[in-house]
Formats: structure tokens, C-alpha cells, sequence
């Protein structure tokens, strides 16, 4: 066991320092699977970019911040008269991080067939459903009819439901894989325009 | 808090905060902007010595100190903040500095998915280096070293308006 042990090592170790010294060219050779903290990592950032839009947006904070009294209040408070402006920034991270922690140990579980499809079927949710929301709404605007019901987000979240699932079934897993790591930085900067987009209000006045 | 403020004075104290973070946002964004020019200056390309001359170290040997200088500045930034919705947003929106505050407002989100990628950067970047995230790993930095600017841009401005030396 021991004998098998210290072979083991060597052969880490040589891989190692032949993966050090290697040119750049022979580096491909390192293998190519994603470690668990590697899973971790990306999936954390991943997940952690979606639940913080989606917190933001909804404005689910964990607790509200009153700075100007020093009070905190569980979930989301309104200003209130004599208690100075409410801060609810701390209270999406606090809800966007542990749930990022949960969902990025889930994906060092799961297989990485699953873990890439469950990845594509989150993103195009998350961008079907609010592009599925905002075109009811134009309708819903516009029909001559009494349209107010298409302005729900859970009508809205049938036809991303379903477009998630087939973009999640239908890609192949060689793609799947090939663009998972690309997640990291589409969902970012996704969020990013949504989140630039919601404060229009500061720049077009 | 009360122990601290016995010693100096509110305003002192929260000044200090934001030189500190001042300084750490200075350390963070050289790292970054270094990184960032070994990534794209390729270490043979035919642009004259001059830029050769310029090209910094091995760009891997900034990720350990970019992850240890980003998670501080951004805390710090964090406490900071409390300061900064009651003293500077609020005659800031009473002057009409819209565009700065919505500026500001926008950091948050972006240093906050700065902060997301910190593990994921921080894994491109462990040796030996993979090649199979040489694209991950350079538009990560490349993101990274965006947030860094702007909120060290941003945060200037807000500085400018109500902070250290304003």
C-alpha cells in the first residue's frame, strides 16, 4: 500500500515537472476534465451572476440595511419616515452567495455530462424568461383585447420553460462541454447589460 | 466603533477607511493592468523593442496577489459604502449628479461579478497552466481587469464630488 502510495506520488510529481517544463505545444497533453474546485469555480461564477441579477431585479434582498439608524430588517423593507434611505446591496449578496456555494458543491456531485446541460438549460432560462416577459408585455400593451393576464411572469415563464428544455436537449454533449467554461462570461456580462439597463433612469434624465 | 471614535474623530476615521482603500485600489489595478499587458503583448511579436522593453513579468505571477488584493479592497469598498448612501448619494441627488450616481450604482454590480469569477480566475491561473482555458483564462483576466478600472474610475469621481481631499 505504501510502496503503491509513494509510486503514485512520483508519478504526480513527474507529471508535474514535465507539464512545468513542457513547451507550449505539449501542454495539451495535461488532462482536459475540469478538477472539482475547477467544477466549483466555474459553476460558483456562473450561478452567483444569475441568482444576483435575479435578486437585483425582483429585489430579494436576505435583510434590509437602514444605515442612517443602524437597524437591519429581515427581507425587504421600504424606507421608512426618520429612518434615512435603505441599503439593500448587502442583503442580494448575502442571498446570491450561499446559494452560488450550494449550487457550485451540487455540480462537483453531479456527472459533467449533466452538470453541462443543467448549466445550458439555467442560462437560456434565465434569458428566455425576461425576453419572454418583456415581449407579453409589448403584447399585452398593444392587443385590443384584454391582454393583462400575458403580463404574469409565469405565463411568460412557459415559453422559456420550454425553450430552455429543448436548447438543453438538443445541443450535443461535445458542445455542451466545449461552451460550458464560455458561460463564465456571457452570464456576466448579461447581467451586466440588465443590470445597466434597469438604471437608465440616472443617465437619461 | 465608540473605543475608535474616542480616539478620532467620525469623519477621520471614515477618510482613513477610504485611503486605505484608496491604496489597495491602486496596488489592485497596477496588478491588473500588468496581467493584462502580458496577456495581450505576446512575448514574441515584431511591434520594436521599445514595447518589448515595456512587456511586465510572467503573467501568472499576478493572479495570487490580484485574488489576495481584490477580496480587501472589495470589503472594504463594502463598509465604505454605508458612508457614502447617507453622506455623499444624497447631496449628490440633491445637485442633480445623476450620471454619477447611476455610474456608482453600476459599480456595485460590476465589482460585485468581478468578485463571482475571483475562484474561477484564481483556478485558470493555478499551475501547470491548462491550455484547454488559455481563451477562459484571458478574457477572465481581460473582465477582471475591466472591473477593476472602472470601479477605480467611478470611485474616483464619487471621491471628487464628497471624499478625501474633495
Amino acid at each position: 500500500m505504501t510502496h503503491t502510495l509513494d509510486v503514485n506520488e512520483r508519478i504526480s510529481q513527474l507529471d508535474r515537472s514535465h507539464a512545468i517544463d513542457a513547451p507550449t505545444s505539449a501542454r495539451s497533453t495535461i488532462p482536459t476534465r475540469a478538477s472539482k474546485f475547477g467544477t466549483f469555480a466555474i459553476t460558483f461564477g456562473i450561478t452567483f451572476a444569475i441568482l444576483y441579477t435575479i435578486f437585483e431585479r425582483l429585489n430579494w434582498p436576505l435583510f434590509t440595511y437602514h444605515p442612517a439608524v443602524g437597524k437591519v430588517d429581515f427581507w425587504m423593507q421600504r424606507a421608512r419616515s426618520g429612518e434615512g434611505p435603505p441599503m439593500y446591496w448587502y442583503g442580494w449578496l448575502a442571498l446570491a452567495f450561499p446559494g452560488a456555494l450550494v449550487l457550485g458543491w451540487i455540480a462537483t456531485m453531479i456527472s459533467g455530462r449533466w452538470l453541462h446541460r443543467a448549466t445550458i438549460f439555467c442560462c437560456v432560462l434565465a434569458a428566455l424568461w425576461p425576453a419572454a416577459l418583456a415581449f407579453s408585455a409589448f403584447i399585452a400593451d398593444r392587443a385590443s383585447f384584454d391582454a393583462e393576464f400575458l403580463k404574469s411572469i409565469w405565463i411568460s415563464a412557459i415559453p422559456a420553460l420550454v425553450g430552455a428544455a429543448a436548447a438543453s436537449c438538443f445541443v450535443t454533449p461535445q458542445w455542451a462541454q466545449r461552451v460550458w467554461t464560455g458561460w463564465l462570461l456571457i452570464v456576466p456580462i448579461g447581467g451586466l447589460v440588465v443590470l445597466g439597463y434597469s438604471l437608465k433612469q440616472y443617465f437619461l434624465r | 466603533m465608540d473605543i475608535i471614535f474616542d480616539i478620532v474623530s467620525v469623519r477621520t476615521f471614515w477618510r482613513f477607511l477610504l485611503f486605505v482603500h484608496f491604496l489597495l485600489a491602486v496596488a489592485l489595478l497596477a496588478a491588473v493592468t500588468l496581467q493584462a499587458m502580458a496577456i495581450m503583448i505576446p512575448v514574441r511579436q515584431a511591434a520594436g523593442k521599445f514595447l518589448q522593453r515595456l512587456r511586465p513579468g510572467p503573467a501568472a505571477s499576478y493572479a495570487a496577489a490580484i485574488v489576495i488584493l481584490y477580496v480587501p479592497t472589495f470589503l472594504l469598498g463594502a463598509w465604505i459604502y454605508i458612508k457614502y448612501r447617507t453622506y455623499v448619494r444624497i447631496p449628490m441627488e440633491q445637485f442633480g449628479h445623476w450620471w454619477t450616481v447611476g455610474s456608482f450604482e453600476f459599480k456595485e454590480h460590476v465589482v460585485t461579478m468581478g468578485m463571482a469569477l475571483l475562484p474561477a480566475y484564481w483556478y485558470f491561473w493555478r499551475q501547470p497552466l491548462s491550455e484547454e482555458h488559455a481563451s477562459a483564462r484571458k478574457w477572465v483576466t481581460l473582465f477582471l481587469a475591466f472591473t477593476v478600472w472602472y470601479a477605480f474610475v467611478i470611485g474616483h469621481v464619487a471621491n471628487d464630488f464628497r471624499g478625501v481631499g474633495s
